[in-house]
């Protein structure tokens, strides 16, 4: 038993150089619903993680846990190896899904209330809320109370608040919600700047385009179980309806030929014919096209025009989640 | 580095300051109250009349006095008989008592008469039981004297000279006296109720002083011959001792402190949206996640509502002095005051919090604290006095039903402390009682906050 114990120590002794989180087996019922189920994730220091799944498949719920809102029914989430509990609250900021601020105050005055709130001395603060109002592009609203501020500027503060007490964890949860572009720009190019400075940050999104563009890991969940865990380009190669081709013949006549010839390539998951155009879909469709265009040669077809869409990181969400393509 | 509850505090007070509908609320709508009250009461009121029985207290100091009948003595207990004809005497026609006597002494009396808790409070003098036998004495002395002279003014010379100083013979003409008794009908001249009470009691004492001349005569004529005779020496008197503070004292002048303590339970309300407020905007899941204590959250709302109560408490005050509210003891009853009303202060802070531990979201606060403080209000006597609902006794004070509330307490001792400028000593009771029960009211509110909303869910 002893030596079991110790066998788990030197796990985490090894791990917390590595991982900067761990979340392990964590679980989370209310009654007889089970919103989070036996979760296990180990993020690794300096990595945006992305954190997806539909509405009401757990992850709130998930993150509650991790930061310290929420109880879990059993499981342990351990920062650096160490217990949550044991780890300095600084350690993690977090940017709620909601605009969490207090209209009230002013810009600065919001966030000097947290910079107290985390004991640091009123230069450091002073000196991190010129900083961050500057990153984040609002310096001309720190004296404009938070009840006269747009919606953007709202959501930047809401995220400057997060990370104000320079936690080593950012937790993101849907930071771009009601962004307009330019103000999503914005946000991409901070949360790259947190990753610069060695920050591990986890993101929720919904916007997968988001999660494929910041993220160096995905984790999908739903109904409180981990789907798939990987970096966003292999599960994009390796799960979903796949890439589309869509090829025009310069005889359309030979369409129906053609189709039935592409049958017998390995991989080719569904073949339409929509607007006088032959639609492929295929897992890695592009390492597929050579194959494809000799099939159509050997039919005497001729092809006149051919494009090639990507799957996305959105069509793995779909299909992991059990919704069907939509296109 | 700034300490964390100075942190919150000085949050919430700006919080507090800019959002105007909640300032409107708690600072105004109280003065509102204050300009409406000071018009409709700040002149005698009729309050207090009718056939109700009268609250009144009797101080019998009577030592009583000796009397001898066919060289017998006896004692004369005047004054027990005078109080026991105050119990029983009842209104004209009817079966209902004039007085309801509280048996207190002269201290506790003078404590009750200020907080309107009796409406008069009666001195019977040591002498009176003399005063009582020198009018008896006098009133037959009026009337024997008065006989033989008829007599003589009825016989001849001769007889006249005869039976001048023929008394019957088995009595003597009673011994002229000079002692006099001035009973004190002691109350607050400004209120209806005392002015009612005294009329009646001067009544039933010219009454019982005409009994006494009426038992004297009829005795004397038992003998003697019919006569009407009358002494014309005043050996009981009774006169009225204002109450000290009450001169000129207007209904109004009771309702202000009163008002006072109404926008102290006002902060029930304010405070317990406050605290939901920060629950449902997510601001609290976001303290908590910080290094902020419990203590932190709590101290620094205390603070910022004490902040608030004293600023309260100064401007009704300013606003009842211009409306003509009369207060004693200068700048003094005002510190005094301020602090009684911070005890009254933390009590709603307390209540706040246990109502933000339960309300589900702000509005739903602010409505349960409405609901709360203003019947708690009425409870308090806060405008108007109250009922007798006894409880029981201790400290030599009656404790009403209503007495376990801490504001009910805070608001008999700031009314004390400004009308009549009784110091902290004066009020001991109140402040001592008041502390106690916000203690309990705290300690209730801080564990149902910290449990249900500090704690991870």
């Amino acid at each position: 038993m002893f030596g079991n114990v110790q066998s788990t120590e030197q796990s985490s002794d090894h791990t917390a150089d590595a991982f900067a989180l761990q979340v392990q087996g964590l679980t989370k019922r209310y009654g007889d619903l089970v919103a989070v189920h036996d979760l296990n994730l180990q993020i690794r220091k300096g990595e945006i993680f992305g954190f997806l799944g539909p509405n009401g498949a757990g992850k709130t719920t998930s993150i509650n846990m991790i930061v310290g809102l929420l109880s879990p029914t059993s499981g342990a989430v351990l920062i650096n190896g160490k217990d949550r509990a044991e780890v300095p609250k600084r350690s993690i900021g977090i940017c709620p899904q909601e605009l969490v601020l207090w209209d009230e105050l002013t810009c600065a005055e919001n966030l000097i209330v947290m910079g107290d709130m985390y004991d640091l001395p009123r230069a450091v603060t002073n000196e991190r809320v010129h900083s961050l109002l500057a990153e984040l592009a609002f310096s001309e609203k720190a004296k404009t109370r938070v009840s006269q501020l747009s919606g953007g500027l709202k959501r930047r503060l809401n995220i400057a608040l997060a990370v104000l007490h320079d936690p080593d964890i950012v937790v993101l949860d849907e930071p771009s919600a009601g962004l307009d572009p330019q103000s999503r720009l914005l946000l991409w190019d901070f949360i790259r700047s947190l990753k610069g400075k060695g920050k591990t940050i986890i993101l929720t999104t919904h916007a997968m385009e988001e999660a494929d563009a910041l993220s160096d890991r995905v984790a999908i969940i739903d109904h409180g179980k981990l789907l798939q865990l990987d970096t966003p380009g292999n599960l994009k190669k390796t799960i979903g309806a796949g890439d589309v081709i869509e090829m025009q013949l310069a005889e359309p006549e030979q369409n129906e030929t053609v189709m039935n010839a592409l049958k017998s390539v390995q991989g080719i998951q569904e073949i339409n014919e929509v607007a006088g155009k032959i639609t492929i879909r295929a897992l890695n469709a592009l390492s597929r096209l050579p194959e494809i265009i000799e099939l159509v040669d050997a039919t005497h077809g001729r092809v006149s025009d051919i494009s090639l869409r990507e799957n996305t990181l959105e069509d793995v969400f779909i299909y992991l989640t059990g919704r069907g393509l939509r296109e | 580095m700034t300490v964390r509850f100075l942190s919150l505090a000085v949050k919430a007070l700006k919080q507090a300051i800019r959002d105007r509908r909640s300032l409107f609320f708690l600072l105004l709508f109280p003065v509102v109250f204050m300009v409406i009250f000071g018009f409709a009461f700040g002149s005698p009121s009729s309050l207090g009349t009718g056939t109700t029985p009268h609250k009144i207290a009797v101080i019998n100091l009577d030592r009583g006095a000796t009397v001898s009948v066919n060289n017998a003595s006896h004692l004369v207990s005047a004054g027990a008989n005078f109080t026991e004809l105050l119990g029983n005497v009842t209104y004209e026609g009817t079966d209902t008592h004039m007085f309801n006597l509280t048996n207190v002494g002269a201290d506790q009396a003078q404590t009750m008469l200020k907080s309107r808790g009796l409406d008069a409070a009666i001195t019977i003098p040591e002498n009176f039981s003399q005063a009582v036998v020198a009018l008896t004495n006098a009133s037959a002395r009026a009337e024997t004297t008065s006989d033989i002279g008829l007599q003589v003014i009825n016989a001849s010379g001769a007889q006249a000279a005869a039976t001048s100083g023929q008394l019957p013979t088995n009595a003597t003409l009673p011994r002229q006296s000079n002692v006099t008794a001035q009973v004190i009908v002691e109350g607050d001249t400004g209120s209806a109720a005392f002015g009612a009470s005294q009329g009646l009691i001067f009544n039933v004492l010219e009454q019982y002083k005409s009994q006494i001349q009426a038992t004297a005569v009829r005795e004397v004529d038992a003998t003697l011959a019919q006569n009407q005779s009358q002494t014309n020496v005043n050996y009981i008197s009774a006169a009225v001792k204002p109450l000290i503070g009450t001169r000129s004292f207007t209904f109004f002048d009771y309702q202000a402190p009163g008002l006072i303590v109404f926008a102290l339970l006002l902060q029930v309300s304010s405070v317990a949206q406050d605290l939901a407020r920060e629950t449902d905007r997510g601001t609290l899941a976001r303290l908590k996640l910080s290094n902020m204590r419990s203590f932190d959250l709590l101290f620094g709302t205390m603070l910022t509502w004490i902040v608030i109560a004293v600023v309260q408490i100064l401007l009704l005050l300013g606003v009842a002095i211009a409306l003509g509210f009369k207060w004693s003891g200068g700048a003094n009853s005002i510190e005094l005051a301020v602090f009684i009303g911070i005890i009254g202060g933390i009590a709603s802070i307390s209540l706040g919090l246990l109502l933000a531990a339960f309300a589900t979201n702000e509005r739903q606060a602010a409505q349960l604290g409405v609901l709360i403080a203003v019947p708690v209000s009425f409870l308090t006597g806060a405008f108007f006095p109250l009922p007798n609902e006894t409880l029981g006794a201790a400290f030599g004070t009656t404790f009403q039903v209503y007495d376990l509330l801490p504001w009910t307490q805070v608001a008999d001792a700031i009314r004390q402390v400004l009308i009549f400028g009784s110091g902290l000593g004066d009020v001991a009771v109140y402040v001592g009682f008041a502390i106690i029960l916000t203690a309990i009211l705290f300690v209730i509110g801080v564990i149902s906050y910290a449990r249900v909303r500090l704690r991870s869910e």
